[in-house]
């Protein structure tokens, strides 16, 4: 289990240009990247593909390190982010037409989502930000299932909403309304978990 | 106006943590993170709450590669500590290997079973991350190290392998590796020499080995042969 407060020192170490600082980062490298490289993998497909992102990714970790705020940010999804990001860009410009290839969400939503992600309580001291993504689990189960579905193959694969629309078979402005709505309706679902629980 | 004030703040986050907020919309947004503390704090908010933390399946072993063209592309040999730095010499060895040896930890264990390699060593060295697991094939012929992350040697350097018989007795060379996941036939002349009482060691050298025979550059693992 990766402990975040151990990363974020990692990530200290690294922006702190300093002797050791190799070494701190690449530390970082051997406890995130098989994580950062499965998220690239699932957004550009291609192995070789996500392998160039990881590399991009983990150049911009180490470009912009001193604009990661321990105390505000969460270090992995920090660096989730930053690799998801340049995926995305990296999907959008290499024209990666896989959008057939997405039925293991079509056929077993829950079972999808369950492997996926992991949805015990996180190890923040808020509790409320603890149970957070439980409520989520919960709430992405409570969406219709157009919206769950377009929210789920856009977060895992990176699908813009044209492929969305392409993979649905719907028309664009369709989609747009379920991933606007699905957001929507999960934040006030959530929401309203926090709320009861204060 | 700024992104603060919109209306659409929530929606926005979202779309962006998701991924489908995209060109000149995402260029603006993530200039607006920027520049305005409440879009910040607000996407803070939103990356807490709602991103799911993925499971360890997804995960993936990169190879080798992607980690050596990083450290010659961002130079990250100018940020290593001293100690990495190839100023070690033979002289320098005794000190070196004294100092590794004093947090060396043999974990290696004996596993009856099919294996066809069974673990002789471990190799540690001061960073905590860098170890590697020797093993040594039945007929004690064949053997394997395996690295706990990819250790592989730059451009102008090799690894080198060594045995430390033990007692005042001078290194032996094995073999020059270019990366510390290898597997490879020992010199005939050494097999049935990798047993207790002797250490496995590497060192850094010129690419293609040690010039001298010896080893010449700063000793980076060590290990206890401990079978």
């Amino acid at each position: 289990m990766r402990d975040d407060r151990e990363i974020s020192r990692l990530l200290l170490l690294t922006a702190a240009r300093d002797p050791g600082s190799a070494e701190a980062f690449e530390r970082l490298y051997s406890l995130c990247a098989p994580l950062l490289l499965g998220v690239a993998q699932r957004v550009v497909g291609r192995r070789e593909l996500a392998e160039e992102v990881l590399h991009d990714g983990f150049a911009a970790i180490w470009r912009s390190v001193d604009k990661f705020d321990p105390l505000t940010a969460q270090p992995v999804a920090w660096m989730v982010a930053i690799v998801r990001n340049r995926a995305i860009d990296v999907r959008a410009s290499h024209d990666v037409s896989r959008v057939d290839s997405y039925h293991e969400f079509d056929d077993d939503p829950d079972g999808t989502l369950d492997r996926l992600f992991d949805w015990t309580p996180g190890e923040d001291d808020a509790e409320d930000r603890r149970r957070a993504a439980g409520w989520v689990r919960g709430c992405l189960g409570k969406l219709k299932a157009p919206e769950r579905q377009a929210l789920v193959l856009a977060y895992e694969h990176g699908l813009s909403h044209g492929e969305l629309a392409a993979h649905l078979a719907k028309p664009l402005g369709t989609v747009k309304t379920w991933v606007r709505r699905g957001m929507d309706n999960l934040r006030h679902c959530v929401e309203a978990h926090m709320g009861a629980a204060r | 106006m700024k992104i603060a004030d919109n209306p659409r703040l929530d929606a926005l986050c979202g779309e962006y943590l998701l991924g489908t907020l995209r060109g000149a919309a995402r260029r603006r947004f993530e200039r607006a993170l920027r520049e305005e503390p409440l879009v910040a704090l607000r996407l803070d908010h939103w990356q807490r709450t709602f991103t799911p933390r993925y499971a360890k399946m997804i995960e993936a072993q990169p190879s080798g590669k992607v980690w050596k063209r990083l450290e010659r592309e961002l130079g990250l040999d100018r940020y290593r500590t001293p100690w990495h730095a190839r100023t070690g010499f033979w002289r320098g060895w005794a000190i070196a290997a004294t100092a590794a040896l004093a947090v060396a930890i043999g974990l290696a264990v004996l596993q009856p079973g099919p294996e066809p390699s069974q673990p002789i060593a471990t190799l540690a060295g001061k960073a905590e991350s860098a170890q590697v697991t020797a093993l040594l094939s039945r007929d004690g012929r064949t053997l394997e190290l395996r690295a706990a992350r990819p250790v592989v040697a730059g451009p102008t350097q090799s690894y080198e392998l060594w045995l430390l018989p033990g007692g005042n007795a001078a290194p032996i060379s094995i073999a020059v590796l270019g990366n510390l996941d290898a597997r490879f036939a020992l010199p005939p002349a050494l097999v049935g020499r990798l047993a207790a009482g002797a250490k496995l060691a590497v060192s850094v050298e010129p690419a293609g080995g040690s010039p001298t025979g010896a080893p010449t550059g700063p000793v980076i693992l060590v290990g206890d042969i401990t079978a």
